[in-house]
């Protein structure tokens, strides 16, 4: 049955083509590529933004930023809790930060490139309780057309994150903390 | 130049004194419009309810009755343009196409043909401008709020340059009154919400004369003001212009 | 029930309509602010039409490339033609997969097919996971606007809503309580659900991959954790280039909220290990607009809603007024295609003001072809026999110069001689539910002009 509705739809598609209008090609508009406009969206849409001091260990500063957390996930620093891609649903719920590598930001509006190889399972960027991703301060772009530019294969999966999760569904009240990490902190390395 | 003046059937039936505005300041500004008799409307009404196939011996008629001057000149961009751009539906003769080109808008005409960006005269009141939604995003008289901040137009230089004149700056610029023609009376509720809402943006901002350069609108808009009996006058901007210039 | 007749019932709670109408005009201020902020937003807008043009022009090419790369990629492609097929197919892969717990996030598509419905006759039950769709499923509404779905409630509202199904407090009706009562009573459906269910923003020809784009986290969330993610997506999603997302992610949000970017914007290539990811590509109505060239532009349409906060006749009528999956202008427009006897009146329920079109991301000439499906419409006798012969007895009396003479003059001496209790009476003459009619005058500007320029 779906073969048919294949044939169907490609043919009915096909006889209403219309006289080809020319795919243009995209300028690579570009901007304000500077760590003050990345920090200034970043922090308009809801993210903490911490400056890392040269020497000062990862683990560390997490330590200062989240005192009291319960079980942290992260490649990057000693983490408390093991996740990998098998990890069950019900271990996964159970992490309140974790700390991934994120590869570039984006100054215009905040985004953070997350490629599925850095996130350790799929759903922590999502699920954890805070989202903590560092970031080069070298690896800020001005634009999406640059950051498409460097993201030529998305991979199996990958994210722009721009900020904590959020809604504003009831009245138009924005609330931060909907489905996913109810705050997202971004540390910038030198 | 031979101009023609184009007065909308409800202007003329109704609003006698905006189509003797137009022909006075025209005047003034050095131009001698004629009035062609047989003239009727631009068949807009017929149109927008869908009925534009009845509209053709209308626009056929329109072009008829204009086809032997240079420019066209109306009191009411929506007009203008309905035949610029929907007079697209008859067989574009030389005739049909000189007439979609040569009918104006009275404030582009002046400012754009005529190149009058001010008018010497004082008009001591506190001002509020109703674009027309067809002037404003149809023909480009304004800028719109959609694409920048900068509130400006041909209309609302016109005025700034007459003495003693306060524009006032409504909440929402160039939100659409509602008469939207046959609309006013087909979703009626709505239309009124919407020239209510408009009306008490200007109330609120100080308006105390309501003007524009688009009689339906302003014929809808008055309808409201005198139901609700507000301190506030329904001016068609030529009847400003020409009652103060000198 | 016409579109006016459900208008006018929204109207009637005259401070919802004034919350209602300013509540989009501030998310259209936020729109406004920062498109402001972007020096090539026009360019922008027109670089996305012209790529939308472009692959809709050779769509069929574009599908095929899609479908060889996703299953390259090990995605499970299928084919729907009408709503019908798409559930059938999903139900199919629930029952194969014998799924209990089912999640869906946004998917204006699935609300267009009557997914949930359908799932609940054959006795499967979906959750809906956006905050807004939530609110609505649980009180047996459907959404009244593409990205906002409840924003027509306000939060006493939502707050009795939560009180009965979630147990929250009585009375409580502070957002942020109620979105963490939500928050808790849908993270547990997260970690059980083995199917979920999303929408597709954008698919990329030359990769085979979705993008899925979210503010509240709950696509991802939810397919990363079932087993199976059945993604349903209209055939004009597709988009050539892994490139082109870079000009529709920048016209996306800031037209939709004014947000820069959602918070989460995701690609999907392939499904993890041991997971499964089906892609549904569905037509429903949408070859057949593509074969009518004044209406194809509409294919364009990246689903923003923004045509919807801009319209003073949906912010002051509300979504639901419009009685259709998508409401707005772009449902107006998008409806004829799928009923149009139906669908009859939303064409005209517009002053043809011009703002959606101009606010339009993608560029579609909205209003124009408000404007176009009247004359179908029309042309087609769906509109109002009073209007038509009214229409037709005009174009004979503006046709003929003495005839309308004649008539405009009874109509101002009628106007001055009949009784105003008469003339504005409601019954008979809508204009004047809120309106005076003009004071008749005593002479035309035509007699003027007679009497001051004598023929010499």
């Amino acid at each position: 049955m779906t073969a048919t509705a294949r044939e169907r739809i490609l043919a009915a598609t096909r006889a209403n083509h219309f006289e080809e209008n020319p795919l243009p090609t995209v300028p690579q508009f570009t901007g304000d590529a500077s760590v003050e406009r990345f920090t200034e969206v970043l922090q308009s849409i809801g993210g903490q933004i911490v400056r890392i001091p040269v020497g000062q260990p990862l683990a560390e500063v997490v330590q200062q930023l989240f005192p009291a957390a319960g079980p942290v996930a992260s490649p990057l620093l000693p983490a408390t809790i093991t996740i990998d891609e098998q990890t069950p649903t019900a271990v996964l719920d159970t992490v309140d930060v974790a700390v991934l590598g994120g590869i570039f930001g984006v100054a215009e509006n905040g985004c953070i490139w997350l490629p599925e190889a850095n996130m350790l399972h799929r759903a922590l960027p999502l699920i954890t309780q805070h989202l903590v991703l560092v970031l080069s301060q070298q690896n800020i772009v001005a634009t999406m057309h640059q950051a498409y530019a460097l993201v030529t294969d998305v991979g199996d999966y990958g994210m722009f994150i721009a900020g904590p999760s959020k809604t504003a569904d009831i009245e138009q009240s924005l609330v931060i903390g909907a489905h996913g990490a109810r705050s997202l902190t971004v540390l910038l390395t030198a | 130049m031979k101009v023609a003046l184009f007065i909308p059937c409800y202007v003329d039936q109704f609003y006698p004194q905006v189509g003797i505005a137009t022909y006075q300041l025209l005047h003034k500004l050095g131009i001698q419009a004629e009035f062609p008799q047989k003239q009727t409307c631009c068949g807009q009404p017929m149109a927008n309810s869908g009925c534009e196939q009845d509209a053709v011996p209308v626009y056929h008629h329109f072009v008829d009755t204009f086809q032997g001057y240079d420019y066209v000149v109306a009191p009411a961009g929506s007009c203008v343009y309905h035949v610029r751009k929907h007079f697209n539906i008859i067989e574009q003769t030389p005739a049909v196409q000189h007439v979609r080109e040569a009918t104006y808008d009275l404030i582009d005409f002046i400012t754009t043909i005529l190149g009058v960006t001010e008018i010497p005269g004082v008009f001591p009141h506190k001002v509020g401008l109703h674009l027309s939604c067809h002037g404003q995003r149809g023909l480009h008289q304004a800028n719109e709020s959609e694409m920048t901040p900068v509130r400006d137009g041909h209309l609302r230089r016109l005025l700034k340059s007459l003495d003693g004149i306060e524009l006032t700056e409504l909440d929402r610029n160039d939100e659409c009154c509602g008469f939207g023609g046959t609309f006013c009376v087909s979703e009626a509720a709505i239309s009124a919400r919407m020239g209510q809402d408009r009306v008490q943006d200007h109330l609120r901002n100080g308006t105390r004369v309501l003007t524009g350069g688009d009689m339906s609108c302003l014929m809808h808009l008055e309808g409201i003001v005198r139901r609700q009996k507000l301190p506030m006058r329904v001016m068609h901007a030529a009847e400003i212009l020409n009652g103060t210039i000198l | 029930m016409s579109h006016p007749k459900r208008a006018e019932v929204f109207t009637r709670d005259t401070e919802r309509t004034t919350w209602h109408d300013e509540t989009l005009w501030f998310v259209r201020q936020k729109r406004d602010k920062a498109v402001y902020a972007v020096p090539e937003f026009q360019e922008l807008r027109e670089l996305a039409s012209q790529i939308k043009t472009h692959t809709l022009s050779r769509l069929a090419d574009y599908l095929e490339q899609f479908e060889a790369q996703a299953k390259a990629n090990g995605v499970h492609v299928h084919w729907a033609a009408n709503a019908e097929e798409h559930n059938a197919i999903v139900l199919d892969i629930i029952r194969q997969e014998k799924a209990s717990s089912i999640v869906k996030s946004k998917s204006m598509l699935t609300e267009e097919c009557h997914l949930n419905p359908y799932l609940l006759r054959h006795g499967v039950e979906i959750v809906d996971t956006d905050l807004g769709e939530r609110i609505v499923q649980l009180r047996q509404e459907s959404p009244s606007h593409l990205v906002l779905p409840a924003i027509h409630l306000k939060k006493e509202d939502v707050g009795a809503t939560f009180f009965k199904h979630l147990g929250t407090a009585e009375g409580e009706v502070d957002p942020q309580v109620l979105t963490e009562a939500a928050r808790q009573h849908l993270r547990a459906r997260f970690l059980t659900a083995e199917v979920a269910i999303s929408g597709v923003n954008f698919a990329i020809a030359e990769t085979g991959s979705i993008v899925v784009c979210t503010n509240e986290g709950n696509a991802d969330l939810a397919v990363n954790l079932a087993r199976v993610h059945i993604a349903s997506m209209g055939i004009e999603k597709l988009i050539p280039r892994l490139s082109d997302l870079s000009v529709f992610t920048r016209l996306l949000a800031r037209s939709a909220t004014g947000q820069p970017a959602t918070t989460y914007t995701s690609h999907f290539s392939r499904p993890a290990a041991g997971k499964e990811l089906h892609i549904i590509l569905v037509d429903n109505g949408r070859t057949q607009q593509l074969g009518r060239p004044d209406f194809r532009a509409s294919l364009k349409c990246i689903r923003c809603g923004a045509c919807m906060n801009t319209c003073p006749v949906y912010r002051r009528s509300g979504g639901h007024s419009y009685d259709f999956t998508v409401p707005g202008p772009i449902g107006a427009i998008l409806s004829p295609n799928i009923d149009m006897r139906q669908h009859a009146s939303l064409p005209f329920a517009s002053t043809l003001c011009g703002s959606c079109t101009d606010v339009c991301p993608v560029k579609i000439d909205i209003h124009t072809q408000l404007y176009k499906w009247r004359q179908v419409i029309a042309a087609a006798d769906e509109i109002p026999a009073s209007k038509k012969w009214s229409m037709r007895l005009l174009s004979r009396v503006l046709a003929r110069p003495g005839m309308y003479e004649l008539g405009g003059k009874f109509a101002r001496v009628g106007l001055r001689f009949v009784p105003h209790a008469l003339t504005h009476a409601p019954g008979y003459n809508p204009w004047a539910i809120a309106r005076e009619l003009p004071e008749p005058p005593p002479q035309s500007f035509r007699e003027w002009f007679k009497q001051t320029n004598p023929k010499p």
